[in-house]
């Protein structure tokens, strides 16, 4: 391809100044240079209005009381009664602080635990060993909730259990894991950690993989010890990795994840147990809600994009790369 | 390269050894335990909370689930989408990211936002489901893999990662008289090897564990994958105790779900060491800067 | 510039919406009556394939062309949903239950009112009209409903034990608290260690499903779900031989002669206590007995005739029989309105269904096909053996086919002749048992009655209940507390839903 009349530069500079003054034809001249990378661009963009906001008129679900025989024109609008409802709903308090408690136990535990996980595993030098392990502590994550939820109540069965009678030989005291209200959270945590925690280090393995080795050997020479390397250069080399999961970790904070919890609930620690999700299947089953549930969604949906927004905006104040 | 070890650096070293070990362990033995219990009969299972390793072993439940053809063609149809959607999917991730990695590109700001708002928003599965009829993509494999072919979080990530390599790569090959897809064939896919075989590797288990997607948009029996066979088997004896379910089923044996777990997992659980090798670290990075 | 590029953006893309929308909902084709298609859930690991031998029988003798799409049981109702948004309805569709989703369809219009339609046709006029009235909405028939047995529930134990315990089975309720005392501290199983209990109660939630509680309430006397009181209709829970009947259960609780984790065990393990000997009895349905006498036979086939006993329903306090049914169906056979538009198309399928429910099509749908998988022996259908591989898949396929039988004249077909004598006599037990107890059964009188509120809330006021229910037997409150929920119950709503049903009921008589 010929290059264009213009100076080739770097991507980093400012796009050439244009001879026209309007500004369509600043942006015809912008576009003809960059016009491959459009191109790259297109069928991405084809993808998304098709695919992902041609549907989006079935947010309006959630102003409606929607009937899948009717269709979506057809059925009544009830503008923003399925919001009142669900606010005004006596278990709306108990049913946000369980999300948000959860939330941010995941938050602070779990996506911390990964990374540790992660540098942990990049300072193994023995490769047979740590390529073991990284592929074994990413099975839990292809086991349903399902086996996971079974094998808990295994684990922890009062009385039998083997953990349970465990920490019971431990601690001289009876936890009932499995009906108390109290220990319901740590379980919760306990059991994403481990599904989840082998499966999120891939992202960070791979970005440790591209941390230049020579600063290393750099260190090494000037005397630095294991974890001032670790401190000095692999956590900056992975940060922007780093804050871009951390940001979208928290956009997807109210999503805790139905099946787990679903599993694990029952009558006696249905009070911190019931989250929107479980709440939303199951007036969805029950009730046949679609739109009730696809309001909810909205309204969690609307928070996760508040979140986002606003932690990305939070990381570039401090001068971090952000998410974009 | 030796890298000459303090004492404390070598007690860090063991005990990391034996906590990763001790790790390792913990998240193999459940899958230990589903393992062993596809071969052992259902009285064992019901006998013996947990094991390792059947006192009488068993093909019963193998034989149960291969003993039609359908069930292997639902096994090869399920690695060939897979294939196919992967490859499908990571090319158009790449190709929309590296524009988007130009920080200097109009209108780039804008898609970014429409891209990271469509991750947070979406029609339903209802208009979705409309919407995929009306394509004429029902029934299709394709129903499987374009309505989620980019996912917004690995367009963002892989993004940023082309964000991250340094400007002069670029540079000197724009000198040498490279185009822009030039470049990026090139140069950046070789570099980023790591991040395509971790995308790859999401992609595939996405597409691989959907159940979702068959079950809304196939409904032709022969096209099967083996998710649905999965879900139908373990899932429908957990609705016991709803009042949902109809009262003259009788689940299946819990070796058949076990057997059937083991198919439907350790295909793509034996993907993942075949993509380590791309994780080697940064050495064409190296070999660039000279 | 960026708001000009979004209104570029957002007009492209509502056009692309639009089109795309207005693009659905084609002309579905005059229909060809000599086709009938057909949607019906399967719960088995496959589906019967399109062209195997009994789905060639199926068209032979209905002399039809008909499609079946077998759809997996996992997410059925979001799929029907999905039919019912689409243009690709099929003209037969089974209906799992009558909830509240279906509901709202059918009473906008989704679907055939079939009332006083289906007595014209000699296979559908049932012979079991409260059943039908059962299924109902409001005594308005939707579909042709799919019979199931309608009295299941059993108490069975660990006949070794008790045999060894010298111990008579139970007859009433203190009879079961006798037996479970024992098995808990009479060292049943002989092995010197204090490991076992009485009854075992898996993790159960709704009210009304059929739970042991349930049974036991009913037994007590509390009704079924709701029960006639001074002329009205109040919710069993509200009676006092509710209370009395967890009092009951709570004694049994308190001296560990159920299991303690009551109420977090895994239902899908419930046979695992009887037949490892920790936990004696079970009181469930009575065709768990054969599936725990097949356990003992696996283990040891030449021992395993003595270890499972059972009974029917227990008599209660007041010396009375209350047997617990069933709702005697599950789901039905629904004819939608959008594919079968005329009244000429709809006589069309019922004239099918009507042949569906031949003694031959049934046959054929439930036992198979005669000389291929099975023989008549006895006036029973006995499995041809050695299983041949036609056979085995003709046995195979039935398990889904079964699902189109609606049987509402009583099972057409052969009774499945088992596998040893001895186990067909616990299985012609078991139908004796259940139709003596069929005589003393309790029903539901609100089961056809849908009301507004329930189906708006309903579903979340019960677990008030249900979980104070388990929460009082697990000691977290108290009797009083337990009050207190059934109040709640009726402030956040139960009191409007229960005005509903008793004005539903006095319009019905």
């Amino acid at each position: 391809m010929t290059t264009s009349t213009v100076d080739v530069q770097a991507p980093e500079q400012a796009p050439p100044p244009a001879p026209a003054p309007g500004r369509r034809r600043r942006f015809a001249v912008h576009f003809a240079h960059y016009k491959w990378l459009y191109l790259l661009l297109l069928p991405g963009v084809i993808y998304f209005a098709v695919f992902r906001y041609a549907p989006m008129y079935g947010v309006s679900i959630a102003f409606k009381d929607y009937v899948p025989f009717l269709g979506v024109n057809a059925s009544p609008w009830v503008g923003f009664q399925h919001f009142q409802d669900f606010f005004s709903n006596p278990d709306f308090g108990r049913l946000l602080g369980n999300t948000l408690i959860l939330a941010f136990l995941n938050l602070g535990i779990a996506f911390p635990l990964t990374i540790v996980l992660a540098l942990l595993l990049n300072e193994v030098r023995l490769s047979i060993l740590k390529r073991t392990v990284q592929t074994l502590v990413y099975i839990p994550h292809f086991l349903s909730w399902t086996i996971v939820a079974s094998l808990s109540f295994l684990l922890f069965a009062l009385d039998f259990g083997p953990l349970f009678l465990f920490i019971n030989s431990v601690l001289g005291t009876d936890i009932d894991f499995l009906s108390d209200p109290a220990w319901f959270r740590p379980l919760i945590v306990l059991q994403e950690i481990w599904k989840n925690t082998g499966w999120g280090t891939i992202i960070f393995l791979a970005a440790l993989a591209t941390v230049d080795q020579d600063q290393y050997e750099a260190a090494i020479i000037d005397g630095a010890g294991r974890f001032r390397r670790v401190w000095h250069i692999t956590l900056p080399g992975i940060r922007s990795t780093i804050i871009v999961m951390l940001i979208l970790a928290i956009g997807q904070m109210l999503n805790t994840g139905f099946e787990q919890i679903y599993l694990m609930t029952n009558a006696l620690n249905r009070s911190v147990a019931d989250v929107f999700d479980t709440y939303v299947y199951f007036v969805g089953i029950t009730q046949g809600a679609y739109s009730y549930s696809t309001a909810v969604g909205l309204f969690k949906s609307l928070v996760g994009i508040v979140l986002i927004f606003g932690t990305n905006w939070l990381a570039k104040r401090f001068n971090q790369s952000g998410l974009f | 390269m030796k890298i000459h070890n303090t004492t404390g650096g070598r007690i860090f070293d063991a005990a990391n050894y034996v906590f990763l070990v001790l790790i390792g362990v913990l998240t193999l033995l459940p899958f230990i335990y589903v393992f062993a219990g596809s071969f052992a009969t259902e009285a064992e299972i019901t006998r013996r909370a947990f094991f390792v390793w059947p006192e009488q072993f068993s093909l019963g439940s193998y034989e149960y689930i291969f003993s039609t053809p359908a069930f292997i063609r639902a096994l090869v149809t399920t690695v060939l989408v897979t294939a196919v959607g992967t490859v499908v999917q990571l090319i158009l991730t790449v190709t929309m990211a590296y524009p988007l990695a130009k920080r200097n590109l109009r209108g780039r700001q804008l898609i970014l936002s429409l891209v990271v708002f469509a991750m947070v928003f979406s029609g339903g599965m209802i208009p979705t489901f409309l919407l995929i009829k009306d394509l004429g993509l029902l029934n299709s494999y394709w129903a499987l893999i374009l309505p989620a072919a980019i996912n917004p979080f690995s367009l963002i990530i892989i993004k940023n990662f082309f964000q991250e390599l340094p400007a002069e790569l670029e540079e000197s090959a724009k000198m040498d008289g490279a185009t822009e897809i030039g470049i990026l064939w090139r140069i950046l896919l070789p570099l980023s090897k790591p991040v395509l075989a971790t995308f790859a590797l999401f992609y595939a288990v996405g597409i691989w564990n959907d159940f979702m997607s068959p079950l809304l948009y196939l409904s032709d029996n022969s096209k099967w994958t083996l998710q649905m066979y999965l879900r139908q088997v373990t899932a429908s004896s957990d609705l016991l105790g709803t009042g949902n379910v109809d009262p003259n089923y009788i689940p299946p044996e819990q070796g058949i779900k076990f057997a059937v777990i083991v198919v439907a997992t350790l295909p793509i659980l034996i993907f993942y060491p075949f993509l380590q090798k791309h994780f080697a670290k940064g050495i064409l990075i190296g070999s660039v800067k000279g | 510039m960026i708001r000009r590029n979004l209104s570029l953006a957002a007009a492209v893309v509502t056009a692309t919406a639009l089109t795309l929308t207005a693009c659905s909902g084609g002309e579905a084709p005059a229909a060809d009556s000599s086709k009938i298609s057909v949607m019906a859930p399967f719960l088995e690991a496959q589906p019967p394939s399109a062209d195997g031998a009994v789905q060639q029988k199926l068209e032979e003798l209905t002399g039809k062309d008909v499609s079946i799409t077998w759809t997996p049981n996992a997410s059925y109702e979001d799929k029907m949903n999905i039919t019912l948004a689409s243009s690709e309805i099929p003209q037969v569709m089974v209906v799992q239950s009558k909830s509240p989703g279906f509901v709202k369809n059918a009473e906008a219009g989704a679907f055939w009112d079939l009332t006083d339609k289906l007595d014209e046709y000699p296979n559908l006029k049932t012979t079991f009209p409260d059943v039908e009235k059962n299924a109902s909405v409001n005594g308005k028939v939707y579909g042709v409903f799919r019979a199931r047995n309608p009295i299941r529930a059993a108490v069975m134990f660990r006949q070794d034990w008790l045999d060894k315990l010298g111990l008579e089975a139970p007859v009433t309720t203190e009879d079961l608290y006798k037996v479970a005392k024992a098995f808990t501290e009479q060292d049943p199983d002989g092995n010197g260690q204090n490991d076992t209990w009485g009854i075992t109660i898996p993790k159960w939630g709704a009210l009304g499903s059929n739970s042991p509680y349930d049974i036991i309430e009913e037994w007590y006397g509390a009704g079924n779900r709701w029960t006639e009181k001074d002329g009205k209709l109040i919710p069993s829970f509200e009676t006092e031989e509710f209370l009395e009947a967890n009092r009951f259960v709570k004694k049994m609780v308190d001296e560990k002669l159920i299991n303690p984790d009551f109420a977090t065990f895994d239902g899908t393990k419930w046979n695992e206590p009887f037949f490892n000997g920790k936990g004696g009895i079970i009181v469930d349905v009575d065709s768990r007995v054969s599936v725990l006498i097949n356990l003992f036979k696996q283990a040891n086939p030449n021992d395993f005739q003595n270890k499972v006993g059972f009974v029917g329903n227990l008599k209660g306090p007041d010396g009375e029989l209350h047997a617990h049914p069933t709702d005697g169906y599950s789901g039905f056979l629904a004819v939608p309105k959008t594919s079968v538009r005329t009244e000429a198309e709809l006589k069309n399928v019922l004239e099918f269904l009507n042949t569906m429910n031949g003694k031959e099509v049934a046959t054929l749908l439930n036992n198979g096909i005669e000389g291929v998988n099975f023989t008549v022996e006895d006036g029973k259908a006995a499995t041809i053996k050695p299983e041949m591989a036609e056979g085995k898949a003709v046995t195979t396929d039935i398990k889904s086919y079964a699902q189109l039988g609606t049987n509402v004249t009583g099972n057409n077909f052969y009774p499945v002749k088992q596998a040893s004598d001895y186990e067909q006599e616990v299985f012609d037990k078991r139908v004796e048992v259940m139709a003596e107890d069929l005589k003393s059964a309790v029903y539901n009188p609100a089961a056809a009655f849908v009301s507004p509120t329930y189906v708006a809330k309903g579903a979340q006021l019960d677990n008030i209940v249900a979980d104070a229910r388990i929460k009082y037997l697990a000691g977290q409150i108290d009797e009083q507390g337990l009050k207190d929920a059934i109040k709640l119950w009726k402030t956040s709503g139960g009191d409007k839903v229960q005005e509903e049903i008793n004005k539903l009921w006095q319009d019905s008589k």
